[in-house]
């Protein structure tokens, strides 16, 4: 500090005092092994494996800690799975539908009575449909009557039970039931419910039976006396959807019968759910039939308009084949479930909020697919906007724990956050979507799981930071460095360094005077970040 | 990418025959050319950089680089600006990726910290007062004062006009003194 006796300085000042402060300034030696020429530089031939990268890849995943980087590499995983989910509904957009299940390669070679030549026992072409109403089963459905049509079946029979689902969907597979074949929906068997977007459909159809107590018409049933009610809702809900859902049932019902119409527009209107009896008696369906064997019964003879003209329903001892959902169609139509979407939501935030703070590649990756599965399935499902921002914010608290020292806090508030997210996570249906909740085992297995994973984070946690300190090392402000012993480093004059409990500390001596580096020094107290030290005894200088 | 470079110090000079797989032998001219270099280069860089290790590394890396050079450098007697100028490319390198990664200043908090070249610099106001500076204007005045390059010498091997080194030598004046102004007089 001899230096600092300047007075006001101008560049040529400063500039002769730096170069006299360079001048003054020495190189310190440059290591051996540096200096001792010449190295041989090799460029290491790394051996050729296949996979070789992986353990580099490795590595630098785990060096990447900037946030930037880890928030850029989240953006590419999940850009990744979007591909794969999106690959994936294109393939199965083109292959289409279940017709390859059974046509064989050659149509009509080898099954007798396809072509439906006379004298030939007549195919009914069965469909089964349950679950939601989504983009799956509208392939399944239209594919299954584009078959019927090639194979110039008497009728297709759409055996349906669902809670409703995605307009879009509806619509598809109402536009397929105009079709050249006859088309008939049974809603059954009994207990089954043909609601919201399932009400359309069955009005679609030529031909509408529904088996002895099943349900038609909106997915929530107003109380007995809920007049009020019912005109409150309609009332409140008559907003461009509402009023869009009652023109399509009224152009379908029209189709039906005149005295359906009104009927029709009460199912959509006043949300109001029917019987099959009722449903018969105001014209909106066909007949109660008990089973497909009944409903082929009471069909034959019938002469019904389908796209190609008039046609008379011949179905005696028809050949009935039943035309199932592919594979890959069972596994996208089961992602509409409404507990499995929401599964999925909460593993793969999970996921992806681990890859976060713990980069692997696979459970990014993992979380990223469950993630846009999730979203492809709640697709035909009435989310709560509110519900799912509530589960993730929960899930976060609940992860955020690993960061934020909370003792638990974070993961209790999380937990209960995260419960009335789930419990909330399907909102009110409209016209066409379902009236469905997340099933009660599955949001109390998922909290409890939630609850254990933070609880085990947070004592391995605990653990962690009692480690972190082991007793002597000097971590600023958690040990006491007072009383231990050291060395000065610079000297004291007044003020230095000194070297103590394995770190450098600023000191000074207590009487203020000044000790020359290597002194051996006792600290005697702690003044902020500076030590107060007295000399401890050995060497030249120390007087005290 | 994949393929590292592995320095390995210290090894005795192989003889002609045996340097086969390593691609050549070193020959002596470039290292006693080189070891002319290296007292000045460790200087420059430790100053520059305030680090001796990483000091240590930048003069390792830009030895590596001209040897690697070698072969194509045709003025062999020019090799004093050459060397120097891939020593000061390297350590710009190394202060852009460090002020990238660094988060805490570490002239700041650890002034007279154990490295001799941090120690050395602390030692006086205009020292510590470096750390102020940019880079663009810190390897201007390191190479000017500690370097004792003229002006012409410092443009040649930054790439840029002599006027923009001594606008730059200004501006790190200005900057100095505005800096130590304050603190003249009592003990920082």
């Amino acid at each position: 500090m001899s230096a600092d006796r300047f007075g006001d300085l101008d560049d040529v000042d400063i500039e002769e005092r730096l170069r006299l402060f360079a001048r003054n300034s020495r190189t310190p030696p440059l290591p051996e092994e540096i200096q001792a020429l010449p190295w041989t530089v090799q460029l290491e031939q790394r051996p050729r494996r296949i996979l070789g990268f992986l353990p580099d890849a490795w590595f630098s995943l785990d060096s990447l800690r900037s946030p930037a980087l880890a928030v850029m590499r989240l953006a590419a995983t999940l850009a990744v799975a979007v591909a794969f989910v999106a690959l994936v509904t294109q393939a199965r957009s083109r292959t289409g539908s279940a017709d390859y299940l059974l046509a064989p390669p050659s149509p009509g070679a080898s099954v007798p009575g396809v072509p439906g030549a006379a004298g030939a026992a007549p195919e009914v072409v069965l469909v089964p449909t349950s679950g939601v109403v989504d983009d799956v089963m509208a392939d399944h459905v239209a594919g299954a009557i584009r078959k019927a049509e090639s194979d110039k079946a008497a009728v297709v029979v759409i055996q349906l039970d669902t809670l409703g689902g995605s307009g879009a969907a509806m619509q598809r597979i109402v536009e397929s039931l105009y079709a050249d074949v006859p088309t008939i929906v049974w809603v059954g068997p009994s207990g089954a419910k043909a609601a919201s977007a399932g009400t359309f459909i069955t009005l679609a159809a030529n031909l509408a039976y529904m088996a002895p107590s099943t349900n038609i018409g909106a997915a929530s049933p107003v109380a007995a006396n809920g007049s009020d009610l019912a005109s409150v809702y309609g009332q409140t809900e008559a907003d461009k959807v509402m009023q869009d859902a009652i023109a399509t049932i009224t152009g379908i019902a029209q189709h039906r019968h005149p005295l359906a119409v009104a009927w029709a527009v009460s199912t959509v209107q006043s949300a109001r759910s029917y019987s099959a009896q009722d449903a018969l008696d105001a014209h909106a369906v066909n007949g109660l039939a008990s089973s497909v064997n009944d409903v082929l019964s009471q069909v034959d003879g019938q002469t019904v308009t389908t796209t190609a003209g008039e046609t008379v329903i011949h179905v005696k001892d028809a050949n009935v084949v039943t035309v199932n959902e592919d594979a890959f169609q069972a596994i996208l139509h089961t992602l509409d479930d409404p507990n499995i979407a929401f599964m999925l939501l909460v593993i793969g935030v999970l996921c992806v909020l681990v890859e976060f703070f713990h980069p692997t590649l696979l459970v990014g990756l993992t979380g990223a697919l469950a993630l846009a599965l999730s979203f492809y399935g709640s697709g035909s499902l009435p989310l709560n906007i509110l519900g799912v921002v509530l589960v993730v914010l929960g899930i976060v608290m609940v992860v955020l724990e690993t960061g934020v020292p909370s003792h638990g806090l974070l993961t209790a508030a999380g937990l209960v956050i995260f419960l009335v997210g789930a419990v909330a996570f399907y909102g009110s249906p409209g016209p066409y979507r379902p009236d469905v909740s997340v099933a009660w085992p599955i949001i109390v297995t998922m909290t409890v799981l939630a609850a254990l994973y933070g609880l085990v984070l947070v004592r391995t946690l605990m653990s962690m930071r009692r480690l972190a300190v082991p007793a002597g090392s000097g971590m600023v402000g958690t040990v006491n460095p007072i009383g231990e012993g050291g060395e000065v480093q610079a000297d004291l004059s007044p003020l230095g360094t000194v070297f103590v409990c394995g770190e450098s500390w600023t000191a000074r001596a207590a009487d203020g005077r000044s000790l020359p580096r290597g002194t051996m020094v006792r600290v005697i107290r702690q003044e902020g970040l500076t030590l107060v030290v007295e000399a401890a005894g050995t060497p030249e200088r120390a007087a005290q | 990418m994949f393929v590292k470079e592995a320095y390995l110090p210290a090894r005795p000079a192989p003889a002609p025959g045996e340097a086969a797989e390593t691609g050549r032998a070193i020959d002596a001219v470039f290292v006693t050319a080189l070891e002319a270099e290296l007292g000045m280069a460790y200087r420059l860089a430790g100053y520059l950089l305030a680090d001796s290790a990483e000091a240590q590394d930048a003069v390792q890396e830009a030895s590596v680089r001209a040897w690697r050079g070698w072969p194509r450098l045709r003025e062999r007697d020019r090799f004093h600006a050459w060397f120097s100028q891939i020593l000061v490319n390297v350590c710009r390198t190394r202060l852009r990726q460090r002020s990238r990664r660094r988060t805490v200043d570490v002239d700041e908090v650890d002034l007279e910290g154990g490295d001799p070249f941090r120690a050395s610099l602390a030692r006086d106001a205009v020292g510590r007062a470096l750390s102020v500076l940019s880079d663009e204007l810190r390897i201007v005045v390191i190479m000017r004062f500690w370097g004792d390059m003229p002006l012409a010498e410092i443009a040649e091997r930054l790439g840029i006009p002599v006027g923009t080194v001594k606008s730059r030598l200004h501006a790190a004046m200005q900057a100095l003194r505005r800096r130590i102004g304050p603190m003249e007089g009592g003990i920082a």
